[in-house]
């Protein structure tokens, strides 16, 4: 994964749940933001959708259990637009 | 097991059923309930159909764990251009009995707004709501549409409604008012006054009619560039949602001078406990210029009124339809018909704080058609 997108997750993150970027890493995850709760993972996703300019699928959407994993899910999908 | 969100098929139904099952065993709400057959009864699609409905479904590993209902739709566009729209209903996760589900409500409308890019809600039973809770959460745009009723027999509605017959004081005082006719009197005085202060809309002719056919046109294209954002509503599409053979619904055709000047569709409501044994009638959908919204709401009214209902009740989006319901000797209550506008449909009803008044929306456009006739 390249450091890069994983960083810009941990930015719309941020922005979403209100905690500052240096606190979110790749393991960051509903059980570990109060605020991450289902209505809020899709806030995240749709914020994610807008920021790479792509379309995410519900199944897509439940893979990701935390923000490594949704950086991965992002960058599969963004290398299979290529 | 990962959930997968596909269309509801024939073999999901008896899935559905356990579903249903584990809701209402789990103490939900009896109305919460998803349909029991896949195919649509109201609106299924047909080959190069923009008005259908579609019903989806959330399976883990065969089992159901949610569902949800999809109405397309043209709508018609401020900027003059129609575009289909899907309208979401219905929605039910087993989240509601059970928290290891909490996210399918989320995962269901995440797959409507991939399928419908253009979304919206209208009804949902209220703000208290998870839905419009969770809308509101994701930033939609919202109001409530506005609701209007007319008493016609005070003293049902004193005795019947169940809304405010909430305590011994409270139903000792409505008896009061229905037996001693005060009640009768505050009613018809308040609704009379508003009737006083009306513009006069000048003579009319209401007809009922079998069908709408072809004069239904010319009203649709005359009256359409007032409203910012309306379902279309011309003859065709009026014959598949209120189609001849129902006769749960009465269509009004309105003229004034011999030429055709607004439409209406009522009906008489199923019963339902909040109203007790009153006879509910509503004006479900009309069509006019907003100038002429005055004699079909008087129309509408009297039609019901002929059919013996003893409470009429209507929402209107559009303050046009609002003002002619209060000239109309409506009285105006708490709404708890929720209009919500996902994030694109929203961007084409820019800026929504000025159009959200010229949108038409009716209890046509709603939860309730067909299954509250």
């Amino acid at each position: 994964m390249t450091s890069t997108i994983l960083d810009q997750l941990r930015g719309v993150a941020s922005d979403l749940f209100n905690i500052p970027a240096s606190q979110i890493t790749a393991e960051s995850s509903p059980q570990t933001i109060d605020a991450w709760d289902s209505t809020q993972h899709l806030n995240f996703v749709l914020a994610l959708e807008e920021k790479f300019g792509l379309q995410l699928s519900p199944e897509e959407m439940e893979q990701m259990h935390n923000v490594g994993e949704a950086a991965k899910v992002i960058e599969n999908k963004l290398q299979g637009s290529r | 097991m990962p959930i997968l969100i596909q269309p509801y098929r024939e073999e999901h139904e008896s899935a559905v059923r356990d579903f249903n099952h584990r809701l209402q065993s789990g103490g939900a709400d009896p109305d919460l309930v998803f349909f029991t057959f896949a195919r649509p009864r109201f609106l299924p699609y047909s080959e190069g159909a923009n008005l259908y409905q579609e019903y989806f479904v959330a399976l883990e590993n065969g089992v159901v764990r949610g569902g949800y209902a999809l109405k397309r739709q043209n709508f018609f566009f401020c900027d003059g251009v129609v575009r289909n729209v899907g309208y979401y209903h219905h929605p039910l996760s087993e989240g509601i009995v059970n928290k290891a589900y909490a996210s399918v409500g989320a995962l269901l409308l995440k797959d409507a707004m991939n399928r419908s890019p253009l979304l919206y809600c209208l009804g949902m039973g209220g703000y208290d709501r998870p839905l419009p809770t969770m809308l509101i959460r994701l930033g939609w745009a919202h109001f409530a549409v506005p609701f209007y009723f007319n008493v016609v027999h005070p003293n049902v509605f004193f005795r019947e409604l169940q809304a405010l017959r909430t305590s011994t004081f409270r139903r000792g005082l409505l008896n009061l008012a229905a037996w001693s006719g005060t009640g009768w009197a505050g009613v018809k005085t308040i609704q009379g006054l508003r009737k006083l202060r009306a513009p006069k809309p000048g003579s009319f002719t209401s007809q009922r009619v079998e069908d709408f056919s072809d004069w239904a046109d010319p009203l649709w294209e005359q009256a359409r560039k007032e409203y910012a954002m309306t379902a279309v509503r011309d003859g065709q599409t009026l014959r598949t949602l209120y189609p001849g053979g129902d006769t749960h619904f009465t269509r009004l055709r309105v003229a004034r001078g011999g030429r055709d000047i607004g439409w209406a569709v009522v009906g008489e409501r199923r019963k339902d406990e909040k109203y007790g044994a009153m006879r509910v009638g509503s004006i479900v959908d009309c069509w006019a210029a907003p100038d002429n919204a005055l004699p079909v709401v008087q129309a509408a009214s009297a039609a019901l009124v002929d059919q013996g209902v003893d409470l009429i009740v209507s929402n209107q989006s559009h303050p046009l339809w609002a003002r002619a319901l209060e000239h109309g000797g409506f009285l105006n209550a708490a709404s708890n018909f929720i209009f919500a506008a996902g994030k694109n449909l929203t961007a084409l009803l820019q800026p929504f704080s000025e159009n959200q008044s010229r949108l038409h929306f009716t209890r046509a456009d709603g939860d309730g058609l067909p299954r509250n006739f």
